[in-house]
């Protein structure tokens, strides 16, 4: 297929912001490479990163990707309240904005989010189950690199043969009615990504029921952990539902067959059917480890167990569940009949009830506790006020007559804001401050972090509350401009100013980080929170093989029992470990999945064809690999630990 | 790697067992994919347009031919498991080949069962119907192709290495694979071919 | 030969012969929609259970417990997502 040449360069189009990014993007690119051969890093980015199988360096890549990821969703948020902050603005044109709403949603729940998510995930559960790694590293590597290869064609778009524009939920028919290759770039990018997300779930529903150290009941586990496990089970049965719309939705639109089209028996609808199946676990599987997060924070910082730990598991098994239940109150508006508003109004309904349980556990948890105000602790305690004004109004939205009021207007919009930027966004920025220094050997500094919680914080609310307002008065979402009669006008424009407030939280947030690596003393002890789990028992900076010998738990308190000197944790003496070799061709992998994925969004069959070759070289690769890894030696072990930080009075 | 002979070959590594037990929790993913298959052929079997329908186009020899195929190869890949399991390595070897001969026999059929449907008008862009019918259909015959070039590679370690922990393990999983796919098979031909031909 | 051929292989082989044919009967039979589509619900079911228990061995895992939940929570999901989907989709209800 010939494609001119403007649509497939977009920055040829001359619209300034897109020559704008494109050159960032580039020059950015340019910078890496340049740096990198300067300073002579490539051997090492290629031993120490690109080919590694190690759990924390994998969740250290992720996080990275996230918080790039999170710089240009966020420049997408400033660019649409930019553009909706006056009346008639002409910052942006409509289609533009189609395509920056469609992006910022897309990046920040499946390319931020989500790997920020993981990348924790990845860094703390084996460290907290007492592992050295997960089940199956070499699979883990190649979920992180599915994931970059999903996500740079999606970055890409804009630059290159368009970008989607028909919302992150590409409803049919209007997905297919996109000029530009916007839509197939979308369902390639989920495609691939979704394998490693797929993925990433069996690994760690093995890791955890099958590697935790000895002693470790299922209910003796961290409530991190056990969230963790949770999520991954939805995982495991969420997504196969979008890789089958996603196959069909590509087929509609590169094959011609007739799943959503609105002729030939298509039915438009089910793509939203089968979205939403997918859409609404997906949520749950964001917000279940920022719960754990929470959990784990709040403890360490009211110096107090988790208050009624069985109904926190059982609130989350319920969550789960029931969260497979109550996807139609996505579309209530969408024409069916009122049973099946009303069924999976009640389900909605319901799985409100076992978060309430887990908002007054973790209230009953900070009663009497003593406090403490770190960073973490303020992101977690900002959370508990807020997410509980998203999640009522999320009571409100399930009632599918009232819904019908609030559907697609701004009211969803703070909605979903209120119940995901408190509840995973905070929670991810608690659990980066807090976990750091077991991986780093220093502290975030305090200060500036939070300064820059306060300033998000408050901010957030000047930006999303306005919105439940223009909501009642009746401004529906993804709308590019208004009217002045509207009169939505100055509530647009606090919004807008909100959300500089944010970017300037995120700037000094940033800035946190750079002081931080420049200035933070380091060699600060072992356990630097005094906290109660596992993860914080090694020496620190966590070395490669975690545990120099594996710890053996006897309660849920254990490594707590342990510092009061009630408790034995490691018994025996140091035997070799042995490790996981790393490997080059989960990169080969990703880097085929997304030349591959290229190809497929142009129709270029051929080479497409040419690239699926080494995906299939790579399984059979794999198959015949008998690698056995190697091992380290005890001299080595008793080395490294000597060299690292302790616990107080610690001997190795 | 610690051996433990009481247990049957494939399980008998911790890395085995851990294998073992992630492919049966990757089985229950794939439960959902073809459980959202079977939603949308539900959903979408009678909405042919101007096309064929279901009843149009099946052949009940053709079906039946692929089923008793599938079947039996399921038969043989469990013999194949046990044989390993009671030492008649070279008796399992040949049963897993026997297997993966169905399995080619399986596809050539289906593959001709497709061109059979496109000459009656239910290509993949004929109508819903036809789309779905053969996205369930080929996403189906496409986990079986995949497989036997699976099952060849796993033939290849066997002769090169004979049978031990790692070759029993690889083999065991896959016929796990095998059988799963052979319960879809089942459900393909009952709700798929035996509804439509009602 | 009887050794390679185990009792319960052979048995497991032929019952699922015998639940194919019993299945095929909705094609003669004379009653309701309902009635064929519980046929088949139940032959499929017998056959998919022969499969999982005497051929995938899942009870002789030490996993048993595990493997269990994992089909029976796939088994819900996807059930609740055709019924669900047929609800709001076909039956339009």
């Amino acid at each position: 297929m010939n494609y001119p040449i403007e649509e497939f360069f977009q920055f040829l189009k001359g619209d300034p912001l897109i020559i704008g990014a494109t050159f960032s993007i580039l020059l950015g690119g340019l910078a890496v490479v340049l740096g990198l051969t300067y300073f002579k890093k490539w051997r090492w980015l290629y031993d120490n990163w690109l080919t590694t199988v190690d759990h924390k360096k994998i969740g250290i890549m992720y996080i990275l990707f996230a918080l790039v990821m999170l710089f240009r969703g966020g420049i997408d948020a400033l660019m649409m309240r930019a553009q909706t902050a006056i009346p008639e603005n002409g910052f942006i044109s409509a289609q533009h904005y189609n395509e920056v709403f469609t992006t910022h949603g897309l990046i920040m729940i499946l390319f931020m989010a989500m790997p920020f998510v993981v990348g924790l995930i990845n860094i703390v559960v084996p460290l907290q189950i007492g592992a050295r790694d997960v089940a199956f590293p070499y699979l883990n590597a190649v979920s992180f690199w599915l994931m970059v290869a999903g996500g740079i064609l999606l970055n890409i778009s804009f630059i290159i043969g368009g970008s989607p524009d028909s919302g992150w939920t590409s409803y049919f028919p209007l997905a297919a009615e996109t000029e530009t290759v916007g839509s197939v770039y979308y369902m390639m990018s989920l495609f691939i990504s979704g394998i490693g997300t797929t993925i990433t779930g069996v690994n760690f529903i093995v890791t955890i029921l099958k590697m935790r150290a000895p002693g470790m009941t299922l209910m003796k586990m961290p409530m991190f952990t056990w969230s963790i496990l949770i999520t991954m089970i939805i995982v495991l049965f969420a997504f196969p539902p979008l890789t089958i719309a996603i196959m069909m939705g590509s087929f509609d639109l590169l094959f011609g067959s007739n799943f959503f089209t609105t002729q030939n028996g298509g039915m438009d609808m089910l793509w939203a059917n089968l979205f939403w199946i997918w859409g609404h676990p997906e949520v749950y599987i964001v917000i279940l480890p920022a719960f754990g997060i929470f959990s784990e924070v709040i403890t360490a910082f009211s110096k107090k167990n988790l208050f009624g730990y069985k109904s926190m598991v059982a609130s989350m098994v319920a969550i789960s569940i029931l969260s497979f239940t109550v996807w139609v109150h996505h579309f209530y508006t969408m024409g069916q009949g009122a049973l099946s508003n009303s069924f999976f109004s009640i389900t909605t309904m319901l799985i409100a009830v076992p978060t309430g349980v887990k908002i007054f556990n973790w209230l009953a948890t900070l009663y009497k506790g003593k406090i403490e105000f770190t960073t973490p602790m303020l992101y977690t305690l900002g959370f508990i006020p807020i997410f509980t004004l998203g999640g009522v109004t999320g009571v409100m939205l399930a009632m599918a007559s009232a819904d019908y009021q609030y559907h697609n207007t701004m009211f969803l919009v703070a909605h979903f804001h209120y119940v995901l930027i408190p509840g995973t966004v905070f929670a991810v920025l608690a659990g980066f401050y807090y976990w750091w220094p077991m991986l780093f050997g220093f502290k975030l500094n305090e200060k500036l972090g939070k300064i820059a919680f306060w300033i998000i914080a408050v901010s957030f609310n000047v930006t999303f509350f306005p919105m439940f307002i223009l909501g009642l008065d009746g401004m529906t979402r993804r709308m590019s401009t208004y009217s002045e009669a509207t009169g939505f006008g100055p509530l647009n424009m606090l919004s807008f100013i909100g959300a500089l407030g944010i970017a300037v939280g995120f700037a000094i947030l940033v800035y946190g980080i750079y002081w931080s690596v420049r200035y933070e003393p380091r060699g600060i002890k072992a356990d630097p929170w005094d906290a109660r789990g596992l993860e914080w028992s090694t020496s620190m900076p966590v070395p490669a093989y975690n545990f120099a010998r594996v710890p053996q738990v006897s309660t849920l308190e254990s490594f707590w029992n342990y510092k009061q000197g009630k408790e034995e944790l490691f018994k025996g003496k140091i035997e070799e470990i042995h490790m996981p070799s790393n490997s080059g061709v989960p990169l080969v992998m990703g880097i085929a999945f997304t030349l591959w994925g290229f190809c497929v969004v142009f129709s270029w069959w051929i080479p497409a064809i040419i690239f699926a070759i080494p995906i299939f070289w790579t399984l059979f690769h794999r198959s015949f690999n008998y690698d056995k890894g190697y091992h380290i030696h005890v001299k080595e072990i008793e080395e490294t630990e000597r060299k690292l930080n302790h616990l107080r009075g610690e001997k190795i | 790697m610690k051996i433990d002979n009481s247990l049957p070959l494939e399980y008998s590594t911790e890395e085995n067992r851990l294998k073992i037990f992630g492919f049966w929790v990757f089985l229950g993913a794939e439960i959902m994919i073809f459980a959202t298959l079977f939603t949308v052929y539900a959903i979408l079997e009678k909405r042919v347009g101007a096309g064929p329908i279901g009843a149009d186009i099946f052949s009940l020899p053709g079906i039946l031919a692929e089923t008793f195929i599938l079947l039996a190869s399921s038969f043989t890949i469990g013999i194949t498991v046990h044989a390993f399991r009671i030492g008649m390595t070279k008796a399992g070897i040949n049963m897993l080949i026997l297997t993966l001969v169905l399995g080619l026999a399986f596809v050539g059929i289906e593959v001709y069962e497709f061109f059979h449907y496109a000459h009656m008008g239910a290509t993949f862009s004929a109508s819903a119907f036809a789309s779905s019918l053969l996205l369930t259909l080929g996403t189906h015959g496409a986990h079986v192709t995949f497989g036997l070039f699976w099952g060849i590679a796993i033939l290849i370690q066997l002769k090169k290495q004979g049978l031990n922990a790692q070759t029993a393990n690889k083999t065991f999983i896959f016929s796990l694979y095998w059988h799963f796919l052979d319960v879809v098979w089942i459900f393909i031909f009952s709700f798929v071919y035996l509804k439509g031909l009602m | 030969m009887a050794k390679l051929f185990p009792k319960s292989h052979v048995i497991g082989f032929i019952s699922s012969i015998v639940l194919t044919l019993l299945a095929m009967t909705v094609l003669v039979l004379d009653v309701s929609f309902a009635s064929k589509m519980i046929i088949l619900f139940i032959t499929a079911i017998l056959q998919a259970s022969l499969q999982l228990f005497l051929f995938m061995h899942i009870s002789e895992s030490e996993d048993k417990k595990e493997l269990y939940i994992n089909i029976a929570y796939a088994a819900f999901v996807g059930i609740v997502t055709i019924v669900g989907s047929l609800l709001v989709m076909v039956w339009d209800m």
